[in-house]
């Protein structure tokens, strides 16, 4: 049987500008899903985030997916793309507004 | 007899009715992040509280893989459970900073009448994070051993109507100063619901209960939630660089119907503990026969700290 396991990276807290979440090991797992629950906001922000991938945890660098941008309250799913090797991250930025998070990473292999 | 049981059996000294044998390798097995209540109107909010409890990082299958010798893996194959915090430190006196502390639980209960004595054994490493060379002078700017506060382990329990907090922290460093030494889980006599929340009012908390957050701190070390072990004063193994682990042992064992420790060992060295009481709480709603262990680790700097669990065995008798 598989694994499974989801974890969050963030809850309940708004967030504007830039920001990268917490370093989180995947290496176990074949595929990562980055859920985005948007719970609320204020004024009219847009969410972008770009994958990264890291050797050790600290020296990080995309991981070659195009950018995801996304809007409006709700849940965002932000699939990873194979070959992800151990640490992930989120670089994230958040332009026009503020957003309160809940910001999960869920992973199965 | 399989290779499980023989490891049991060879690594741990398990009381006679084994709870729980995680061996993280193989999965979390039930631990899981600390986190807040989510009781609270409109939408699942948490509690007011004067100590951020949402910021502590998710515990995580680490393979503890490093920038230069690469995966250093755990004692039983690849993966450990890792503790983490955020690079963020308040100074040792003041209030936890948000994201400090990272946590670590597994929620059961008891569940054999007459259970008298709970335990707890683990094998655990613990290391800084290798971000950047620290300036100034000192020798081995690039070891970030004291950047490491403190870790521990213990139980939250509830039985017979009371509610205790028992377990042991080693103090690592205060302020970045080298103090390694163990201090157990008991709450000062002469202190009040209000001193246990810094003295500060708006909080909602008891004496006793939650003490890796609340309780207060001195330049010295001392805390009002922590009493130094006699002669606890221990030197483990933090290995000459941040990417080296050795794992290394510890057990406590405590007395459920005495409520007082029973001993306490780490690597080769064991201590006497009985005779030293547990705080005692009024109960609280719906928990009776609780039994949580727990892990923590906090950071004394603006650095990232880890603590690996390897594998754990909660046992009674």
């Amino acid at each position: 049987m598989k694994n499974f396991n989801d974890s969050h990276l963030e809850v309940k807290k708004f967030f504007s500008g830039t920001f990268e979440t917490h370093p989180y090991e995947v290496g176990w797992a074949n595929e990562a899903i980055f859920f985005v629950m948007v719970e609320k906001i204020k004024d009219d922000p847009t969410f972008t985030a770009q994958v990264q991938l890291s050797q050790d945890g600290v020296h990080w660098a995309s991981d070659g997916s195009n950018p995801v941008s996304l809007k409006g309250l709700g849940l965002h799913v932000i699939k990873v793309q194979p070959n992800f090797g151990n640490y992930l991250r989120l670089a994230v930025d958040i332009k026009g507004g503020e957003m309160f998070l809940n910001l999960h990473i869920s992973c199965k292999g | 007899m399989s290779v499980d049981e023989i490891l049991l059996r060879s690594r741990y000294t398990p009381l006679k009715n084994v709870l729980s044998y995680d061996i993280f390798d193989t999965g979390l097995n039930g631990w899981m992040t600390l986190m807040p209540n989510f009781t609270e109107y409109p939408d699942f909010d948490v509690p007011k509280t004067l100590v951020c409890k949402d910021q502590w990082p998710p515990v995580m299958l680490s393979s503890a893989t490093f920038r230069y010798p690469g995966t250093h893996g755990a004692m039983s194959g690849t993966y450990s459970l890792k503790l983490s915090t955020r690079p963020v430190a308040a100074p040792y006196t003041e209030k936890p900073a948000e994201g400090c502390l990272g946590h670590a639980i597994k929620r059961m209960s008891f569940y054999r009448p007459g259970s008298r004595f709970l335990q707890i054994e683990c094998w655990f490493s613990y290391t800084a994070e290798q971000d950047v060379v620290d300036g100034g002078e000192r020798p081995q700017p690039g070891l970030h051993e004291s950047s490491i506060r403190n870790f521990g382990m213990g139980f939250d329990i509830q039985v017979n109507g009371k509610r205790s907090h028992v377990g042991l922290r080693y103090l690592n460093a205060v302020d970045g100063k080298m103090v390694r030494k163990w201090q157990y889980e008991l709450s000062s006599d002469d202190i009040t619901d209000k001193d246990w929340a810094f003295g500060l009012e708006g909080d909602w908390c008891k004496k006793g209960v939650d003490p890796w957050w609340f309780g207060r701190r001195f330049p010295n070390g001392d805390h009002d939630g922590f009493k130094d072990l006699p002669d606890g004063h221990q030197q483990l193994i933090y290995n000459e660089t941040d990417c080296k682990l050795n794992w290394q042992y510890m057990r406590l064992k405590v007395d459920t119907q005495l409520r007082e420790y029973v001993d306490f060992q780490c690597q080769d060295k064991i201590w006497d503990m009985r005779g030293i009481k547990s705080d005692l709480t009024d109960a609280y709603g719906r928990i009776d026969n609780l039994i949580n262990p727990l892990f923590w680790v906090e950071t004394d700097t603006n650095r990232r700290v880890f603590l690996y669990i390897d594998s754990v065995v909660v046992s009674q008798e």
